[in-house]
């Protein structure tokens, strides 16, 4: 395991940063870590890259304990409110990035040339970075990030200042990377995002992990069905309830939520059974975005 | 740390607050420079030229020194003042922390930067009053390696001092409280030489007291009275006012003055690195 975290908790005074997160991330993979505004997703980032110590818990990376100077050397780190010295040029402010990773003259000059390349800023290396647009500047940390060839990288929110274009090549580039091998942990809240290129993810509700797992097997499970029948009656309505979840009962149309795919025909039959009369039966399959939703709401009627 | 330190000294350069100092620097020492100049040509037509004479340059370098720290003692807290706090409120510290460079190196290479700057700085500076003063007066000063070192130490107590400061106080805070110590290390260590002067124990205690709390002016009283009261340049540097030094700074106080700088670096380094950011 690239990471491994054992019950971290950060508590800020008495608000909760985030609690007991429990996660695995395995080699190779890009992990997105989603949830909403002030979930935790910064916190526990910061805790993994040593700028904040847990309240409690603990967490492995890359094999080491937190704090391991040596391990630092092959992580990368792209904060969420990302901002450099902007009395240097992209190129120094590399080069600067590059000696603090132990990067020395030619080898240093290459990978700062083929990093500025990859983030599409090579012919603006010679500009300071004081000039630069914000998604310039969000650009130039990636670049940052890359520097080192890192084996894990942390991105906080890394296309938050991108156009749709340079969305794309950011998810491109973290292709690439998986790829040739390395981890990314990407925090996010945009769902469309981590659904088109994160191998595993983990939704997080103030501060609290609500589901983890394989995006594929998340997605699998939930389906949702829209029919559209004539006598509908109470009884079948309270059968249909218990196979998941009731969304909307209005005239001749029902809509629910199942909980598996393979109680699709089961609805059929429960509105035959009970004498109704089935015109039109749609399925969906369940994107992130409601999978998502569910759950934060449901996190949030829980504590409030 | 090295590679921290370079930054700290680009970073001083490039954000002009050398310029600015450099240029505020050459306008009091041209102000300076006239001031010596004419004030010493007039006096030789007066009738107490002589007897004066002995005494004047020697206010003149003085006065130089004093106001010269004063300027250097507010590059030193300028450039410091954010060097933590300012880096974690505006987010340039984000990257650099989880770097493999310790957080300790982070400090130090800071403080090394500064150093040197101020160093150079204040090695100039002193270079130049010495000059003025002796190309108008005639006064001839010894080129004192130790005088030097000692100019070029007083901004670097408060360095260490205001960053240590800067790593838990924000910007603004840190600045007045910086300015606020320098002043309570002036106002003693006036008040000492008047204590002195009148034999008041009170005052003299009030500056002991000051000169713990904020050692860069007894660290001046020691230059001053160490180039001027050299064999042969009779007592001036008893008719020197506030400006002088009646009695010498005991060598205890640089060691005093050494301690507290490595106390302070050492605190900022200890709250540094177990600081959330
Ligand atoms: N420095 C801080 N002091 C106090 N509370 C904080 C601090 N940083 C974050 N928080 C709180 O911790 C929670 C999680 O924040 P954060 O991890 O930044 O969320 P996210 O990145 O998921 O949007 C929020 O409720 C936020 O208000
Ligand atoms: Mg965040």
């Amino acid at each position: 395991m690239v990471i491994e975290t054992d019950g971290l908790t950060k508590m800020y005074c008495q608000k909760v940063g985030c609690s007991e997160i429990c996660l695995n991330v395995g080699e190779g993979q890009i992990f997105g870590f989603l949830g909403p505004n002030g979930a935790g997703k910064s916190t526990l980032v910061k805790i993994l890259v040593g700028l904040l110590f847990p309240t409690a818990g603990s967490a492995r990376i890359l094999g080491k304990p937190l704090g391991d100077q040596g391990v630092r050397r092959k992580i990368g780190f792209l904060p969420e409110n990302f901002r450099y010295q902007d009395w240097l040029t992209g190129v120094e402010l590399l080069s600067f990035h590059g000696s603090l990773y132990g990067l020395r003259g030619a080898e240093k000059t290459r990978r700062i040339r083929q990093v500025l390349e990859r983030v599409g800023l090579g012919d603006k290396g010679r500009q300071k970075v004081g000039s630069y647009s914000k998604g310039m500047q969000q650009r130039v940390g990636l670049a940052c990030a890359l520097l080192p060839d890192p084996e894990l990288i942390f991105l906080d929110e890394p296309t938050s200042a991108l156009d749709p274009l340079g969305r794309r090549e950011v998810r491109e580039i973290m292709l690439d990377l998986r790829e040739k091998g390395k981890t990314i942990f990407l925090n996010s809240h945009l769902l469309s995002e981590v659904e088109m290129i994160c191998d595993r993810v983990a939704i997080i509700n103030k501060g609290n992990i609500v589901k983890e797992g394989p995006l594929g097997k998340l997605l699998a499970g939930a389906v949702e069905v829209e029919m559209v029948a004539g006598n509908i009656t109470q009884k079948m309505v309270d059968e249909l309830s218990a196979l998941g979840s009731l969304l909307k009962v209005k005239g001749n149309t029902i809509r629910l939520s199942l909980r598996e795919t393979g109680d699709i025909p089961v609805v059929a039959e429960i509105v035959v059974n009970n004498g109704g009369r089935l015109f039109s039966l749609n399925t969906r399959q369940n994107s992130l975005e409601d999978l998502f939703v569910d759950l934060v709401k449901e996190g949030g009627a829980d504590k409030c | 740390m090295l590679t921290i330190a370079a930054l700290t000294c680009k970073e001083v350069v490039r954000r002009r607050i050398l310029l600015v100092t450099i240029v505020l620097a050459a306008a009091f020492l041209s102000l300076y420079g006239i001031g010596v100049h004419y004030g010493y040509q007039d006096m030789g037509g007066s009738q107490y030229a002589g007897p004066m004479s002995a005494l004047i340059a020697p206010m003149f370098l003085s006065l130089g020194l004093y106001f010269g720290s004063f300027i250097i003692a507010f590059l030193a807290v300028m450039a410091a003042v954010g060097s933590v706090s300012g880096e974690i409120e505006n987010g340039v510290i984000n990257a650099i922390v989880p770097s493999p460079v310790r957080r300790v190196d982070i400090i130090l290479g800071k403080f090394i930067g500064y150093s040197l700057m101020l160093s150079v700085f204040s090695s100039l500076f002193y270079a130049a009053v010495l000059l003025i003063v002796r190309y108008n007066t005639g006064l001839h000063l010894p080129v004192k390696a130790g005088a030097i070192t000692l100019f070029c130490l007083q901004p670097v107590v408060l360095l260490a001092v205001t960053m240590f400061g800067s790593t838990f106080l924000s910007t603004l805070a840190n600045g007045i409280a910086c300015f606020m110590l320098y002043a309570v290390g002036v106002v003693g260590g006036m008040l000492e030489q008047i204590g002195t002067l009148v034999n008041s124990q009170m005052l003299v205690n009030i500056g002991i007291v000051s000169s713990l709390l904020m050692p860069a002016d007894s660290v001046y009283r020691k230059i001053v009275f160490n180039l001027l009261s050299a064999p042969g340049s009779s007592m001036s540097y008893m008719m020197l006012g506030p400006f002088g030094s009646y009695s010498e700074p005991s060598v205890w106080m640089l060691v005093y003055t050494g301690l507290y700088i490595v106390i302070f670096l050492a605190l900022a380094s200890l709250i540094f690195s177990r600081k959330d950011i």
